[in-house]
């Protein structure tokens, strides 16, 4: 016991004490959000990924050279930590060191030495990132700057500190520290006892930078070194996510969606302390890149921010005091321009579901306050008087087939499968002769397939993404119905909205189907043989991937297999693809409402696919043939270039 | 305050409309029910006015067959208090209809304001308004646009033929018919939707409001759809020849002029 314990004491007591009280305020916060969060499921899983995730930093390193700098200072201060535990306990009582673990001992300090420098040179490139290279997700942080300094100057102070333990003990594993060790000369002479007490000095400067930072991390965007491992363990597995089944029958439920930040659900709250605002959402957002006010990073920050703010009413569980989820800066026009194609969500670095807090503020907005795009009102009176987003009686919904000889389900039960044709393919004129392709197609691989006829109704898929929940659940009711009356086990559709919808979302309302998206049945029917190309397509193609194929369902080989099958047709990639790919604009229920902020997202799409110098877009959802289609011609290219099916382009080659 | 609103429930805009056995009606079977759009701004109307006007309340009336109180619940969930449904026969005449509706506003105790839609767009006819005012003894204003509403009187602009407007000040209690652009009539909110569907909806037949089958004017028979479209016609030449082709069909084969 020496002046240092006490004096350690009592800066640790404060410290630890003030970062303490702010994080059981956090957990306070977290607890007291009245959604419903998901529930603690497939523990093995949750277990292996999050060890992927967290110690291996497997989602940080698909962004380079940032992956690996962020890494390494994440391993460095795993292992650093090591050697700060063992300078605290050595401050508590003198002597006590980790040196009996002999060769262990040496080890960890050549890795320590090896990290404490490894993490000053990514400091100094993130530094150098943030302050000459300015990617745009990342902006303008004093929170960053303040914690790259923090960080440099641990190690700075180890690095001195180990300086002079070299000069002061002259210990028998000095080569451990094979940078360091190099540098003694620079002390020059220095008395043993000077050494000694400059050794102690760095000591606490090294101890008190701890102490401080823990101090600062709670009131920080470096909250993520807590928030962010947790949120990792309790994270999505599925590549597939359907939205939240609200129970209408439950009384005691008197509000839908998200008013207020405390609306949301715990997971919600752990999604806004994890975020670190790296910027990678942002950086992939449709909406932002085309000048809407929507940037996923500003969404979670703010909506932080308005968290914080109601921090006392939360947590004293006065709900009534809270102030409204829509603010001066999370605004309408913020929660409408999401296309909810989901490439922030599959960006985050700590998996953060953005568009979870995009759909409970537009439940709030639709079903409790009856506010939305004006333009949408009339998609809904469609959907609920004709079960189309179109004005088109429902007695017209299987015209498109005429001629076809394309049986209902009531007319032919037995079938292989069942085919969806969607509200777009019975409707709407380009995307009735993609189906018509289809059923070429199907008939050409001697499938026996029905269709719902005049009994299928929209699939409710833009009802729910715009918000409207009860509208969304009184349709995939009755479809159910309708399926589970005909025995359906198996569906095909050419719609990624709809496919999303039925595998996805209708298991909720006793709708458990095999179902396929056109892309994946046509890729099967090819490698079965079923389907032979025989005739050259000599085109160059580009494929445009759909969101809810793509991202929502990891779709992405199928469609490229069918198109690749084309003999003589030559698939051209555009810069933006897969995961990484770039919106139409119509998800999401923008499809349904006006683009009159920024650039339009279909243009700016189109130019990426125009960029290709391929003749032909190939698409695979009757949205995105739409808004390319639309696109083609903004660019005024609509004699040059084609917009396809991938279907239709099949089609030509047999 | 007491304020009425008079709807009617209309196939969609989107039937396709058939004929019953006999050609007396139109085949119902099949038919999406809805409440006509004009009615629509009316009930919005109604409803401004009661928000704007403490303690107002706002009851719905709609005259038909039974089906037509899921209109009245559709106004009831758009936020309106009350509901009356007056039975009649499927294919009452505008007059019966009227009738049906005084009865029932003169059995009320208090009628400051009525609201409906300028015309249904099922018959088009556009006189049920006229008549009810008619039959309960206020004055109307039809086709209104805007409506100022002061102590006691109301001005509303109207519109008139050839693209003008009209401003008229009319003394309450009156019978106002709207026309679209009056307001933008709001979706109804889901708790509003639940609260409908617990509503009671006062059910009166014609007896209840002193009406009768005698008070139906006119008997349909021999309804006929309208002739199919015919396929455009694309005239060719040069102007002077399109010219004078057109002026010839439009004499010989549509004889417009």
């Amino acid at each position: 016991m020496t002046w240092q314990t006490f004096l350690f004491l009592i800066v640790a007591g404060i410290a630890f004490g003030y970062s303490g009280k702010k994080f059981l305020t956090l957990w306070k916060l977290l607890k007291a959000q009245q959604g419903t969060g998901p529930k603690l499921d497939r523990l093995p899983e949750r277990i292996k990924q999050t060890l992927s995730n967290v110690l291996g930093q497997k989602a940080v390193m698909q962004k380079q050279p940032i992956g690996i700098a962020h890494a390494t200072i994440f391993w460095g201060f795993m292992i650093i930590t090591i050697g700060t535990i063992e300078q605290f306990l050595s401050t508590l009582y003198n002597g006590i060191t980790f040196e009996f673990l002999g060769p262990v001992f040496t080890g960890l300090v050549a890795l320590q030495e090896f990290f404490t420098w490894a993490i000053l040179l990514a400091v100094g490139y993130a530094f150098y990132r943030r302050l000459v290279l300015k990617p745009p997700g990342v902006g303008k942080s004093k929170d960053a700057n303040f914690v790259l300094a923090f960080t440099g100057s641990l190690m700075i102070s180890i690095i001195v500190m180990n300086l002079f333990h070299l000069v002061a003990a002259q210990p028998d594993y000095a080569g451990s520290f094979f940078i360091t060790s190099h540098l003694v000369g620079l002390v020059g002479d220095v008395s043993s006892d000077t050494a000694h007490t400059l050794f102690t000095t760095f000591k606490w400067v090294h101890m008190l930078l701890v102490l401080g930072f823990s101090m600062y991390i709670p009131n920080s965007k470096h909250l993520h070194i807590v928030a962010a491992g947790p949120n990792t363990f309790f994270k999505t597995l599925d590549r597939a996510k359907p939205m939240k089944t609200i129970d209408f029958t439950n009384e005691s439920l008197t509000q839908y969606g998200a008013a207020k930040v405390t609306d949301l659900s715990w997971k919600d709250t752990l999604d806004l302390y994890s975020c670190t605002e790296c910027g990678r959402c942002q950086d992939l957002c449709p909406a932002w890149n085309t000048e809407k006010p929507l940037s996923p990073k500003r969404l979670i920050v703010d909506l932080k921010d308005n968290l914080y703010r109601n921090k006392d009413a939360a947590l004293a569980h006065k709900y009534d005091e809270v102030s409204p989820l829509i603010d001066e800066k999370v605004t309408n026009d913020v929660i409408w321009a999401c296309t909810t194609c989901r490439a922030c969500e599959i960006a985050c670095p700590v998996f953060i579901n953005q568009t979870d807090k995009i759909y409970e503020s537009r439940r709030n907005l639709v079903m409790m306050e009856s506010s939305f795009p004006a333009e949408v009102q009339a998609v809904f009176k469609n959907m609920e008087t004709n079960a189309s987003p179109w004005a088109f009686s429902a007695a017209d919904r299987a015209n498109w087939a005429e001629g076809l000889s394309v049986p209902t389900v009531a007319e032919q039960p037995e079938m292989d499968v069942l085919l969806w044709v969607g509200c777009a393919g019975s409707f709407d004129d380009r995307n009735k002769k993609v189906l018509r392709s289809f059923v070429n197609l199907l008939k050409k691989a001697e499938i026996k397939f029905s269709i719902l006829g005049t009994e299928e109704q929209c699939t409710g898929d833009a009802a729910r993404r715009i918000g409207n929940e009860y509208l969304f659940q009184t349709l995939a009711q009755a479809n159910v119905e309708t399926m589970n009356r005909y025995s359906v086990k198996r569906i095909v559709t050419a719609c990624p909205h709809c496919f999303n919808t039925l595998k996805n979302e209708y298991k909720d309302f006793g709708g458990n189907y095999e179902v396929f998206h056109h892309s994946d049945f046509l890729a099967r029917l090819i490698k079965e043989g079923k389907l032979k190309s025989t005739k050259k397509v000599a085109e160059e193609v580009t494929f445009h991937d759909s969101c809810y194929m793509g991202r929502w369902n990891g779709i992405y080989d199928e469609p490229r297999q069918v198109l690749e099958n084309v003999p003589g047709l030559k698939l051209t990639e555009m810069k933006s693809n897969h995961d990484q790919s770039m919106c139409c604009g119509a998800g999401g229920g923008r499809m349904w409402m006006e683009e009159t902020i920024g650039r339009r997202v279909n243009v700016v799409r189109t130019e990426q696919a125009l960029a290709t110098g391929a003749k032909v877009i190939a698409a695979s959802c009757p949205f995105c043939m739409t808004m390319m289609t639309d696109g083609v011609k903004a660019h005024d290219k609509q004699d040059s270039v084609k917009v396809m099916d991938i279907a239709e382009v099949l089609d030509q080659s047999i | 305050m007491q304020i009425y609103v008079c709807i009617k429930q209309v196939p969609d805009t989107e039937t396709k409309i058939k004929l019953n056995a006999d050609s007396s009606w139109i085949d119902t079977a099949g038919i999406k029910w809805i409440m006509s759009p004009f009615d629509e701004f009316a009930v919005e109307e109604a409803l401004r006015v009661k928000e704007k006007t403490p303690g107002a309340t706002v009851t719905v009336l709609s005259a038909g067959p039974a089906r037509v109180v899921d209109s009245i619940r559709t106004a009831l969930a758009m936020g309106a208090d009350n509901g009356i449904h007056i039975e009649i026969p499927e294919n009452a005449d505008n007059n019966l209809a009227a009738k049906a509706i005084a009865g029932a506003l003169k059995k009320e105790a208090k009628v400051d304001l009525v609201f409906t839609g300028k015309e249904a767009i099922d018959d088009g006819a556009a006189q049920t308004s006229q008549l009810i005012a008619e039959a309960v003894g206020i004055p109307c204003v039809t086709v209104v646009l805007a409506a100022e509403y002061g102590a006691g009187t109301i001005k509303c602009k109207r519109e008139v033929e050839g693209g003008a407007f009209e401003m008229i000040e009319v003394s309450t209690p009156c019978l106002i018919a709207a026309q679209k652009g009056l307001n933008e009539p709001r979706y109804a909110s889901l708790p509003n939707i639940m609260k409908a569907k617990k509503k009671e909806v006062k059910a009166l037949k014609l007896a209840d409001v002193g009406a009768s089958e005698a008070d139906q004017k006119i008997r349909y028979k021999n309804f006929q759809l309208p002739p199919p479209k015919q396929a455009g016609k694309k005239i060719s030449g040069d102007p002077a020849a399109q010219a004078k082709e057109l002026a010839r069909l439009l004499h010989e084969e549509a004889k417009v002029i």
